[in-house]
């Protein structure tokens, strides 16, 4: 007999899509009330997570599940960036018009497709999940199908990832055909080193999951798919997909392929440092917000995985201490974003915020934390961030990494660096409104606290994050 | 034995034949037919092989819903404007090396890797040793696991199922203005003094209708 109570989480998930389905289609005009309890179902979900102890170990159906405290944590984190980025969004999609009855079913199946992925012990439950999360991510890019450069960006994101799903199928295949099996463990013990078929699996599944965290060369997606989906979606974007990625991608390469690390790590450090110097060099000629902060949050998986390359636990444990801050930033960065409003429009570019210091003296003020932390100066979260990634990656005397994620440190500091210049020094420009959603304020408030307040007591969060142990 | 390798050469040419088929024929059309002969005969190899089940599958969903949806789609446009001329174009023809440099390269990986693999004579061996069967069918053995070991797998497809169909539905449907639905009940539930109403016209003056 299967023990279900460790996934009454994902059962609950899946139950509240078809209940809220049937209410969306019963009931007239129910799209605020669906969305309400879908950030309560969330709430519930989270409940159902804490219920159980987080230091729990079980593997489920014939091993291929698997509960543990990285999965935990992960899900964890996952459900509350999900009703972060739900209390945040929903003002705009009511002012842009996408409020209809899918928009947070979509949102839900696409968080049940990220648990599975966190969770996943197998190759084809993981591509199952991954296939839930991204066809629900392609409806999403494109809600706004009125907006052409919505639906643009929806097609071009599905017809990458398709491609992307190709060749990741293509190396579980070649992965299963080489170990005969298709489970991490069973995997782990028939790895070899000699057989090229199951490094050309891997490079094939690190192609597919760097797609999906949009690290050099394969984020051409990013910054067109950013700017054109709604600013909704673009949030979700931009910290959902990277954390169930992250999360993939540490378990596949540190559980079946720990052996073979020789193979794969220089992989993972090219990815790493074509993304840190690319997402910070391309992002200086941008003038569009959310397309600078997709080049940015490119820079910032290219941190990530230079955690995962050092092949230790505690590169590992910073690169989720990086994940877990970095969805911070992003939440503060796109909730002053949802700020801007005036007359039922959004603005976007660098040049709207032209001397927003003087109308908005609390907003521009928040900005320039979140700026300062993305950029990396202390004493805010954003340093600590790098500082754990950058001593996890020294003690593995990989020097000339972290030489170069400095480098590009400083150079990103620029583009951070000319916005705070832009609201603080430039001519004023009119007022924004000032009604916002007491959703937005509260999640802008947390993630700005956490940001600011960060150094005072950081044990809490490394104390957990400690304790993840995978190798 | 040589019959079975002389149905394997026949049907390898003509699926390798009607692949090539697809890519260069002028008309659209005839590429979605190529298209079809292709899945038709790899599923026929996949028969020869025992597996008939993925046989079957092949036929059903490429051939009877995939293939007939491409032909549909290209039905629907407008074909004699549209016809399929790259390989003589002037215009794209600078593309086509760069494809057959990707292409040589994955193909000549392929080898590599196929050539790492060692044949294994033990692997007869570990089929029975897990178990297999080797006198029911593949339908039947697929049909004792799915719903039993990969359930969780099974009911997960269902949901991918179920997102796609609300996606389709979003990004297609529309709320059209001004169409009157019917309401059956509404209808039924009439009655004849809420729908008829006798008036006494006068000579010469008419009815005064309300509407």
């Amino acid at each position: 007999m299967i023990n279900l109570n460790f996934i009454y989480s994902e059962i609950f998930i899946c139950l509240a899509i078809m209940i809220l389905l049937i209410i969306g289609v019963f009931k007239k005009n129910s799209a605020y009330l669906i969305y309400n309890l879908t950030i309560l179902s969330l709430f519930v979900c989270l409940a159902l997570i804490l219920n159980f102890p987080i230091d729990a170990n079980v593997e489920l159906f014939n091993n291929s599940y698997k509960i543990d405290y990285l999965s935990s944590f992960m899900k964890i984190l996952l459900i509350l960036s999900g009703i972060f980025v739900l209390l945040s969004s929903s003002k705009y999609i009511q002012i842009v018009k996408i409020n209809k009855i899918e928009y947070p079913i979509l949102v839900l199946s696409s968080i049940t497709g990220m648990m599975v992925m966190i969770s996943s012990n197998d190759l084809i439950l993981f591509y199952i999940g991954l296939e839930l999360q991204s066809l629900a991510l392609y409806v999403l890019a494109s809600f706004n199908r009125d907006n052409i450069l919505s639906s643009e960006s929806g097609l071009k994101y599905f017809v990458l990832s398709a491609l992307s799903s190709g060749l990741l199928l293509y190396g579980c295949s070649l992965i299963y055909g080489f170990s005969s099996s298709t489970n991490f463990d069973l995997i782990a013990e028939n790895v070899n080193k000699d057989s090229y078929g199951l490094t050309f699996g891997i490079i094939f599944i690190i192609t597919g999951l760097a797609f999906k965290i949009s690290a050099v060369p394969f984020h051409m997606w990013a910054p067109d798919v950013y700017e054109g989906s709604p600013t909704s979606v673009t949030i979700f974007f931009a910290i959902l997909p990277k954390i169930a990625a992250l999360t993939v991608f540490i378990r596949i390469l540190y559980v079946p392929f720990f052996n073979i690390i020789d193979q794969w790590q220089i992989i993972i450090i090219f990815l790493s440092i074509a993304s840190m110097l690319f997402g910070s060099i391309a992002a200086i000629g941008q003038k569009n917000l959310k397309r600078l902060i997709a080049y940015s949050s490119i820079g910032h998986m290219g941190y990530a995985l230079a955690g995962i390359s050092t092949g230790t636990n505690q590169g590992i444990q910073s690169s989720i201490t990086y994940i877990s801050i970095y969805l911070f930033m992003n939440l503060a960065f796109f909730a002053c974003l949802f700020m801007l409003r005036r007359d039922e429009k959004y603005f976007e570019n660098i040049e709207d915020l032209s001397g927003l210091s003087k109308n908005h003296p609390i907003l521009s003020f928040s900005f320039l934390i979140v700026l300062f932390s993305l950029a990396g100066i202390p004493p805010l979260v954003g340093f600590f961030a790098k500082f754990y990634i950058f001593t996890a990656v020294i003690e593995q005397s990989m020097y000339s990494l972290a030489i170069i994620g400095l480098l590009s440190t400083v150079i990103a500091a620029f583009y951070y660096l000319r916005i705070i210049k832009v609201i603080y020094f430039d001519a004023e420009k009119e007022k924004f409104e000032r009604n916002h959603n007491i959703g937005l304020k509260i999640s802008l408030t947390i993630s700005t606290i956490f940001i600011l307040f960060y150094f005072i007591y950081p044990s809490p969060l490394i104390e957990i994050i400690e304790k993840i142990n995978i190798i | 034995m040589i019959i079975h390798s002389i149905f394997f050469y026949i049907f390898s040419v003509i699926a390798v034949f009607s692949a090539i088929m697809v890519t260069v024929s002028r008309n659209t059309v005839h590429s979605v037919f190529f298209l079809i002969l292709d899945f038709i005969t790899i599923s026929c190899l996949f028969i020869m092989i025992g597996a008939e089940f993925i046989g079957m599958i092949m036929l059903i969903v490429y051939v009877g819903a995939v293939a007939v949806l491409f032909l549909f789609v290209v039905m629907m446009l407008n074909v004699s404007k549209q016809k399929n001329e790259w390989l003589g174009d002037e215009k794209n023809s600078n593309h086509i090396p760069i494809g057959l440099l990707i292409s040589g390269v994955i193909f000549f990986e392929l080898i590599i890797v196929v050539g790492g693999w060692k044949y294994k004579p033990e692997l007869l061996k570990t089929f029975s040793s897990i178990g297999i069967d080797l006198s029911t069918t593949n339908t039947h053995e697929i049909g004792k696991v799915l719903y039993t070991d990969y359930i969780h797998l099974f009911q997960l497809s269902g949901m991918v199922l179920l997102v796609a169909m609300i996606g389709a539905i979003v990004l297609t449907f529309r709320q059209r203005e001004g169409i009157k639905r019917q309401s059956y009940f509404k209808q039924i539930s009439r009655e004849r003094n809420e729908g008829v109403e006798l008036a006494d016209p006068k000579n010469n003056e008419g009815v005064k209708i309300d509407v």
